[in-house]
Parts: C-alpha cells; sequence; structure tokens
C-alpha cells in the first residue's frame, strides 16, 4: 500500500492532489424501512473484522507517508450514502453476498415487525469518508 | 427488480466488478463534498481503481484529460466500452498495478483513490 501510495507520489505534480475515498468503517451502517416521511431505522450492520484490518493498515499507509513527507493532509469529512433496495429479502442477499459488511444486521425492530414490513423498500445507508492530500513534492 | 441493489434507476448485480461500482455514490454526489468540479475543472487526473469508469468519466467533461488504471481487464473493457458509448474522448483506460504505473513523473494535477485503499 505504501509502495502504490509512493508510485502516486511519484506520478503526482508538486503541490497536487492525491483524493483518499472510502467507505468509513468506524461507525456502522444502518438497514432503514422507507416511509411516507423519511427512514425507519430496521437494524445495524457492522464492517467485517478483516475489512476493518485492511481499513486500517490503509490508515497506518497514509500516516506513514504523511509522515515521511510526501503529502500534506488537507480537507477531510464523511457523508452518508444510501444503496436501495426493494425488499428487506433483497437487502438480506446483499448482506450475505458483501464482502465488507457482517452478513447479517442486528435488528432493532422484532420479527413481527419485519415480516410485516418484508416487501417495503428498505436502504442501506453507509458511511463514505474522504481525504484531500496535497503533494509536497519529491524530498 | 429483483436480485440486487439498485441506484439512480440501474439494476446492478452483487459481484461483477465493473457493475458494482453502481452501488457508489454518483461521481457528482462525491465531487461536491472533495470540493466541487473546481478540484478537477482543467487538471489532469488519475483514477487509480478505476473499475468500470464510473468516476473518470464523471470528470472527464471538466477535466483536461483523464486517465483510469485497474488490475481488473474485464473492468476496463467495460470502462472503454462506458466511454465509446457516453462519447467521452478526453479519458483513457490501461489495464495495470497501483505500484507500478504506467506514467511520467509528475503528470497529474489529481489523483484519486475512490474506494480503492
Amino acid at each position: 500500500m505504501v509502495d502504490a501510495l509512493g508510485e502516486i507520489d511519484r506520478v503526482l505534480a508538486p503541490g497536487g492532489t492525491l483524493v483518499d475515498a472510502r467507505p468509513d468503517s468506524r461507525v456502522p451502517a444502518y438497514v432503514e424501512r422507507r416511509t411516507p416521511r423519511g427512514f425507519q431505522r430496521f437494524g445495524i450492520v457492522n464492517t467485517s473484522r478483516l475489512e476493518l484490518t485492511n481499513d486500517r493498515a490503509s490508515d497506518r499507509a497514509i500516516a506513514r507517508v504523511v509522515g515521511d513527507g510526501l503529502f500534506r493532509r488537507g480537507r477531510r469529512g464523511r457523508f452518508w450514502h444510501r444503496v436501495e433496495f426493494n425488499s428487506l429479502p433483497e437487502v438480506r442477499e446483499y448482506l450475505r453476498d458483501h464482502q465488507r459488511f457482517v452478513h447479517s444486521a442486528e435488528w432493532v425492530v422484532d420479527s413481527a415487525m419485519r415480516r410485516r414490513h418484508s416487501n417495503d423498500e428498505f436502504a442501506i445507508r453507509r458511511a463514505v469518508r474522504f481525504e484531500l492530500l496535497r503533494s509536497l513534492g519529491r524530498p | 427488480m429483483s436480485g440486487g441493489a439498485r441506484h439512480a434507476g440501474v439494476d446492478v448485480g452483487n459481484h461483477i466488478p465493473a457493475a458494482a461500482s453502481a452501488l457508489r455514490p454518483l461521481p457528482q454526489v462525491e465531487l461536491k463534498h472533495w470540493g466541487g468540479y473546481r478540484l478537477v475543472r482543467d487538471k489532469r487526473v488519475l483514477d487509480v481503481g478505476c473499475g468500470d469508469g464510473r468516476l473518470a468519466l464523471g470528470v472527464a467533461r471538466s477535466a483536461t484529460r483523464v486517465d483510469g488504471i485497474d488490475p481488473d481487464p474485464e473492468a476496463i473493457a467495460a470502462a472503454r466500452r462506458n466511454a465509446r458509448e457516453a462519447g467521452v474522448r478526453n479519458v483513457r483506460f490501461a489495464a495495470g498495478a497501483a505500484q507500478r504505473l504506467p506514467h511520467q513523473d509528475a503528470s497529474f494535477e489529481v489523483v484519486i483513490l475512490s474506494w480503492t485503499l
């Protein structure tokens, strides 16, 4: 990972900008049911242990190239993004197949509620983090 | 629609790398959060891990030139197809690894790692 960042530093002009954007595994994602007035939380979805490990490795790689004086940290932030589904079974299928998340949600509503609204529209709301890094030029 | 998530009215599968990008935020949404189109306007941009070109094609209208690189040849084929269909001429896609970029020193003003690290 540090190798890739070093290579990016090579092709980036001094003063250029590197954008690092990825899902924010430091906060959970949420399963939400669409209602006429907005969204109702149905469950919480955590990131898989493997992806948490990968994300921490990415963080360390960024910290290292910043520490080495290749980049200076700039603007950073987080926003929320909804992936929409037509039913709760589709959400379950997505979680079962998706590698980033654990494969089942922690439900915050009871099973009767989930059955009653199984065919409603749902979304998984997840956080996306970003950071802009300024190239300082090769020392 | 069945068998997967939907985004902006587009049916997508779960595992195909080229289609998986449809589950991500739209390019204009990501760009807005990063500071808007001025970030890439009249700049040479490299999209590392470009997949099917979702973001590269999204910024191409503002950028001088966009290069996309991805280790998945199928994704690169999809990116080239998407560029042709969109009529975007200032993008180039190549299969390759981020650890060995086929570009000259200091050839970009912006490098994007979107959902790549």
